[in-house]
């Protein structure tokens, strides 16, 4: 009775989005990371689902704000990347970093590394529900563990992707600055995806 | 054709045991656990939850399918399943614990039922468990039948065999069972990564070994769950979902 209640519940869902939508948006790709289910509430305490970042390109990674040697660097290596870009090539890009720890990343926490590390509106910081961590993670071929000190090990990786969430390129981040091959992929590829037009 | 009709008419008539149902409490508390972290002594403390007493069987897939119908055989995205995902319906017998499931498939199904897979110090603690005891590992004898997990042959894998000490059937069967936590079972050598230039590494980790070198049958298990992806599917991996206590 509670499934059948829950499908119901699924298909009204999906029939207001549908109809909310002018048009219906083209088949999701199936090999793009939204295909997964999540839901996310961001720094902001805005709360969506993990699909509606699909829209634009984005660099994706997961973090923690606990985290005091490997976070700062993912986040410092986004920003990074995003400061070589040209003007243009920036407003195109979305960032997004994926709390590991829901727990503890509250929206104000999220809000307070935003601040901490002056990140434009570009970025988005997400608590995904605690069920859809792992989701996530597995979606983006991020693995991570939490350790028993509250601390968690995990792939440190900044990842591209096309507007419609499938993977153009990943890059593990050593580094304050990331890989300048990855850095001239990311401008490779907005270069290419605002000459192909405008879609 | 005909088998098909009889398979769908069988899954209609057939009682549904309901996957929210048939969970068995277990107390939890420290435990040894046979895979070890970054070096550390193997110790754990499994707090209490809930399992399921079986692994998710072929009909009550089948129901989940049919209600979630973006997981059926042909609509289900590249990224959340392989090809080989329920490449065995519609022969498969109903009463059998569903194979050719993917991680992410896995995953959905017991969030479903606002469960989730069990993590697998949880299910290793409770596969420790023999009929009487909270944890047999060390009678030789019965560690040499775990050999057979995996395989027709499995102690658990005859109809009629014993649930163990906590009710829970099935944890050393013929299928393999995912975990949530499976991606955590990898060492360093892993290369899952390597046609991406990727090393796909954890930051600070030096990988996992094993306690207890005796302990093959865990050894196999954790080597076998350890070279998925989570969208791989075998014909001998299924699952079953886990909840934990409040």
């Amino acid at each position: 009775m509670k499934v059948l209640l829950r499908s119901v519940v699924v298909i009204a869902v999906s029939l207001v989005a549908s109809m909310s939508a002018t048009a219906a948006p083209p088949a999701l790709p199936g090999d793009s990371v939204y295909q997964v289910e999540a839901s996310v509430v961001d720094q902001e305490g805005r709360a969506y689902a993990w699909q509606a970042l699909r829209g634009r390109p984005q660099v994706v990674s997961m973090f923690y704000a606990h985290c005091h040697l490997m976070c700062p660097l993912i986040i410092a290596s986004g920003k990074s990347l995003q400061n070589s870009l040209d003007p243009h090539q920036r407003d195109g890009l979305g960032f997004v970093s994926i709390s590991l720890d829901p727990a503890r990343d509250t929206p104000a926490a999220l809000l307070d590394v935003a601040q901490v590390h002056r990140l434009d509106d570009h970025w988005r910081l997400l608590r995904p529900r605690d069920a859809d961590v792992r989701t996530l993670a597995a979606a983006l071929g991020i693995r991570y563990r939490a350790q028993p000190d509250g601390t968690f090990n995990h792939t440190s990786v900044l990842i591209l992707l096309d507007r419609d969430g499938r993977i153009v390129a990943r890059s593990e981040v050593t580094d304050l600055t990331p890989d300048p091959r990855f850095t001239a992929t990311v401008r490779e590829y907005l270069t290419g995806a605002s000459a192909s037009g405008s879609d | 054709m005909l088998a098909a009709s009889i398979f769908a008419i069988v899954l209609l008539a057939g009682t549904s045991p309901a996957a929210s149902d048939g969970f068995v409490a277990i107390a939890g508390g420290p435990f040894q656990s046979t895979v070890r972290y970054d070096g550390d002594d193997g110790k754990r403390s499994v707090a209490a939850f809930a399992i399921a007493s079986h692994a998710v069987t072929v009909r009550e897939f089948d129901g989940f399918v049919r209600t979630h119908p973006q997981w059926a055989r042909d609509r289900v995205p590249s990224l959340l399943a392989d090809s080989g995902y329920l490449a065995n319906w519609p022969s498969a017998d109903a009463d059998a614990p569903v194979t050719h499931v993917s991680w992410f498939a896995a995953d959905a199904y017991c969030k479903s039922f606002d469960a989730r897979l069990p993590d697998w110090a949880e299910w290793e603690y409770v596969a420790a468990a023999d009929a009487t005891r909270t944890d047999a590992r060390s009678d030789v004898a019965w560690r040499g039948r775990t050999f057979q997990d995996g395989t027709p042959r499995a102690m658990d894998a005859r109809s009629g065999a014993n649930a163990n000490f906590h009710g829970v059937s099935g944890m050393h069967g013929a299928t393999w069972e995912w975990v949530g936590d499976y991606a955590t079972l990898m060492g360093d050598a892993d290369k899952r990564g390597a046609e991406n230039g990727d090393r796909l590494q954890f930051c600070g980790a030096t990988g996992l070994s094993f306690a207890n070198r005796d302990d093959y049958a865990t050894l196999k298990r954790v080597a076998l769950l350890s070279a998925m992806e989570p969208r791989s599917t075998l014909g001998n991996l299924g699952f079953r979902c886990a909840r934990s206590t409040p």
